[in-house]
């Protein structure tokens, strides 16, 4: 890495001293852990409220689509929605500040901001986490507690809670993590008040083209980053406790909740869900008037703007996901199989670089690409192709993790079978074990198209004059105080998640009768 | 056109992720004669499944070899045996149909579509499938899922058909029913077959022959009746069956009869084999030979101690002479019973005694 070599270019460790000396940085450094450690806890604790309303209150089926549905948005949003949408709530002019108090001047900088966005922004991962976790612990387990004479509340907290408490800390930990390499969100609203090392690091490169600035900065990110992969790997990993049987146990419906106790519950998930769903109507206001909070006349403006001048920007982001959506599906597949099926030497090592693309923040990778691709032999920056490769790399490993939880859960028998009534271990694979991965293959293309349309962390140090990004020209926009454009550009990629996913949903049910495939795998920035 | 199965002193290595390296299957040497149907038997672990597998050639036996109808199959490929196999798992293709799921192997072997419509619609009306031909394996029972799975096994007419336990994630009633069903369409087909089981009353209900496996070994082998009457060791005996195993010492021979002591009592006793005079051997009496009857004195008398009423039989657990027996007692509506307490004369029939081959446990 850049990080260690001097300016004679031999190995040195002064930089990192220097890094160590700089007082504003080494707050950049204390501030995002605190940041994480927030976001984590804060998240959560909502995505605790939120699973344990999904799998305990005993909700009909409207009910939780509705709650699936105002955690789906901020997953696929692109950055910065919530920032603007704070902007618009909390700034100077904004809503809630200006107009329903009646402040003037008031700031939508700084860590509470920065901590409510990033905490609504994440919160979903963490809802996602624990709803597995949740609806994976036997009914019966508390049905038992309840007849050793247990209160509801003595159940909760000494059978349910125990066991929920491994994905608790992977939520916690997966937050902390997710906020560490957020760059959006504090780039918009952290303010010069409460910098950040992802911020701190694009700035170096992009204000200062200092490459080697950055390249510390990020590398001072990588360390609580990497602690975080270790703790989820050895400890969390460790933790797991399965009660799922397999076996379709008597069926039994949760009494763990009082009934007084579904309102209380209900109403925070719902305040919750009020407020991520004000700040999409915002959005759409907004992108809609003149200039949100002075001059709200109705004008299709903004959108002509991002189809005439922000054009490219389109085209470029959806050929490059077209482009990329396919080949990271497939590689998510191809190495999926490999690594479940398949005995090789080094199969280890590519399991953790294929996981090492993912768990890196998004500016190291994105520095990393620019370094290793600047120079020939290499020279992509600046092309589609590094673009395009730094999504295939590091968005794959969802396809990947379903492709092989789908196997694993796939008995070898069946593919022996096939063996045994006289197909070759080639038409085996064709017309047995490749139906059955579909789902996988259809969720990794998600998560691709997805990322492809919502990602800047990596991207924005891979973007050029040639080939620009929607999210990148949001953060230009959003500089620019053009916040109806920006606003425009993020309901429009919302749209479009929206139709992609819609297209993959119905190609998914038609296929409802193979093995079940999850969706729940969108997570990570 | 059935074929017969020869296993030539077979055996698998195993390296075993946490137990190290072992035997799954030490030597097995195996002749099942064409059309016959043969189960291995044995607790879990014994390698019957193993052995199955070699069989199939979903595992290569570390030595020794495997023919089917007489040519040396050891080396090749399941896809290339010509075999039908029903898995416990059953193992359908969760993406196809009932009838894509039968007519998988007749697809492989590019059957023309006439004809394989034919042989899928005939085989699951034979299973009782008929009307299931459009559904998915899930939407199924599970007893009509071994069903499809039967038919995939037997639709491509295969040389053999091997049985992986194919009934034990059925319910009691369903179990008893099916293995007739598969006892009928083997005959019917006459395919030469080899089951795996660890139930007795399913391997004497549906074999022309039973091998009981112990330790990757054969340890006896025969019909029905034979490892019944006859066990060769107290495990055998254990294993099918309930059994009374005693210790005796041998006295003598009486004609073909060995003279033991048993209880302080002198029996005459069945054995394969002639131990020497003086020595300690186990003895096997069946729990239903042993006859009960009110005491006539408290000379050598035994005294029930339990009593469990089944309906068809009484099951006492009596006490004589220091030791404890079984007992069975057949149709005790029309015969009486005794009840805990009650003091009970006990003759042990010839037929019902048996020396076992092995040494009596310590």
């Amino acid at each position: 890495m850049r990080a260690f070599t001097g300016e004679a270019g031999g190995p040195t460790l002064a930089n990192v001293w220097a890094l160590l000396r700089d007082p504003a940085q080494r707050q950049a450094f204390w501030n995002s852990l605190l940041l994480g450690t927030l976001v984590g806890l804060g998240g959560t604790a909502l995505g605790l409220l939120f699973a344990f309303a999904a799998t305990r209150a005993g909700l009909g089926r409207a009910w939780r689509l509705a709650l699936d549905a105002a955690t789906v948005l901020p997953l696929i949003s692109p950055p910065f929605t919530t920032a603007i949408a704070m902007i618009f709530s909390f700034g100077p002019r904004g809503l809630i500040t200006y107009h329903l108090l009646g402040f003037s001047g008031g700031s939508a900088y700084g860590l509470p901001t920065t901590l409510l966005a990033e905490t609504l922004t994440y919160f979903p991962i963490a809802y996602l986490t624990l709803r597995a976790v949740l609806a994976g612990i036997d009914p019966n387990l508390e049905d038992m507690a309840l007849s050793l004479g247990s209160s509801r509340w003595q159940v909760f907290r000494r059978v349910t809670l125990p066991l929920a408490v491994p994905g608790l800390a992977n939520a916690f930990l997966l937050l902390f993590a997710a906020s560490l390499a957020d760059f959006a969100t504090p780039l918009i609203l952290a303010g010069n008040s409460f910098p950040v090392l992802p911020t701190q690091a694009y700035l170096q490169i992009t204000g200062l083209f200092d490459f080697k600035g950055g390249a510390v900065l990020s590398f001072a990110l990588l360390v609580p980053a990497f602690g975080v992969y270790l703790l989820q790997r050895f400890w969390v990993s460790r933790r797991h406790y399965v009660t799922l049987t397999g076996k379709a146990g008597a069926q039994t419906t949760v009494k763990s909740l009082a009934p007084w106790a579904r309102w209380p519950l209900l109403a925070g998930c719902l305040a919750v869900a009020a407020m991520v769903l004000y700040f999409y109507a915002l959005l759409g206001y907004a992108s809609l008037v003149r200039a949100f909070g002075a001059d709200e006349t109705f004008t299709l403006a903004h959108y002509r703007t991002i189809f005439t001048s922000g054009g490219k920007a389109i085209r470029d982001t959806l050929i490059i996901a077209a482009i990329g959506t396919p080949l990271g599906g497939l590689y998510g597949v191809v190495v999926g199989y490999l690594l479940a099926r398949k005995r090789f030497a080094g199969r280890r090592t590519m399991e953790v670089v294929t996981m090492l693309n993912y768990a890196l923040p998004g500016t190291i990778v994105g520095i990393a690409y620019l370094l290793a691709f600047n120079d020939p032999p290499l020279a992509l920056t600046g092309g589609a192709s590094i673009i395009i490769a730094c999504y295939v790399f590091r968005y794959s490993p969802t396809g990947i993790r379903a492709t092989v939880a789908i196997l694993q859960q796939l008995d070898p028998a069946i593919e022996e079978a096939s063996l045994g009534l006289g197909a070759g271990s080639g038409t085996t694979f064709r017309r047995v074990t490749l139906p059955l991965v579909l789902p996988a293959f259809f969720a990794g293309l998600a998560v691709m198209f997805i990322r492809s349309m919502t990602a800047i962390s990596a991207t924005i140090f891979l973007v050029s004059i040639d080939w620009t990004l929607i999210t990148v020209r949001i953060l230009e926009n959003m500089t620019e105080l053009a916040l109806g454009a920006a606003a425009a550009f993020s309901v429009l990629v919302v749209a479009l998640v929206f139709v992609a996913l819609a297209l993959i949903r119905l190609a998914l049910r038609r296929l409802r009768h193979a093995a079940p495939g999850e969706m729940s795998g969108v997570l990570g920035g | 056109m059935a074929v017969g199965i020869r296993l030539e002193a077979i055996g698998k290595r195993f390296t075993h992720p946490t137990r190290g390296e072992g035997w799954a299957v030490r030597d097995v040497t195996l002749d099942v004669p064409p059309g016959q149907f043969l189960t291995l038997l044995g607790p879990s672990g014994c390698g019957k499944t193993t052995t199955l597998r070699m069989i199939a050639g979903f595992e290569q036996p570390t030595r020794g070899r495997v023919f089917l109808g007489g040519r040396d199959v050891t080396t090749l490929m399941a896809n290339r045996r010509d075999i039908g196999f029903v898995f416990q798992s059953y193992a359908l293709f969760p993406h196809l149909t009932v009838f894509e799921n039968v007519a998988y192997g007749l697809r492989i072997r590019k059957q023309a579509e006439a004809e394989l419509r034919r042989a899928v619609d005939e085989v699951l009306e034979l299973v009782g499938l008929a009307g299931h031909a459009r559904q998915f394996p899930h939407q199924l029972s599970g007893g009509e899922q071994q069903r499809v799975a039967l038919a995939r096994a037997v639709v491509i007419r295969p040389q053999v058909l091997l049985f992986d336990e194919p009934l034990s994630n059925l319910d009691a009633k369903l179990r008893v029913h099916m293995r007739s069903e598969i006892r009928a369409l083997q005959e019917r087909l006459s395919i030469t077959a080899v089951y795996v089981t660890h139930d007795q009353d399913e391997a004497m209900a549906i074999s022309d022959r039973i091998a009981v496996m112990q330790g990757g070994r054969i340890v006896q082998l025969g019909t029905a009746e034979d490892i019944y009457a006859r066990p060769a060791t107290t495990f055998v005996a254990r294993f099918i069956g309930r059994t009374n195993v005693v210790r005796g010492r041998v006295l003598g021979r009486e004609g073909g009869a060995l003279v033991v002591l048993v209880c302080g009592r002198r029996l005459l006793a069945g054995a394969d084999e002639a131990p020497a005079d003086g020595a300690e051997v186990a003895v096997l009496i069946r729990p239903e030979t042993v006859e009960l009857r009110p005491a006539a004195s408290d000379h050598d008398s035994a005294v029930i101690e339990s009593r469990v009423f089944l309906g068809e039989k009484v099951d006492y657990v009596i006490s004589w002479q220091g030791e404890r027996l079984l007992v069975a007692a057949y149709d005790p509506i029309r015969r009486g019973t005794f009840a805990p307490g009650d003091r009970v004369d006990v003759r042990l029939p010839t037929e019902g005694v048996r020396v076992l081959g092995d040494e009596p446990a310590p």
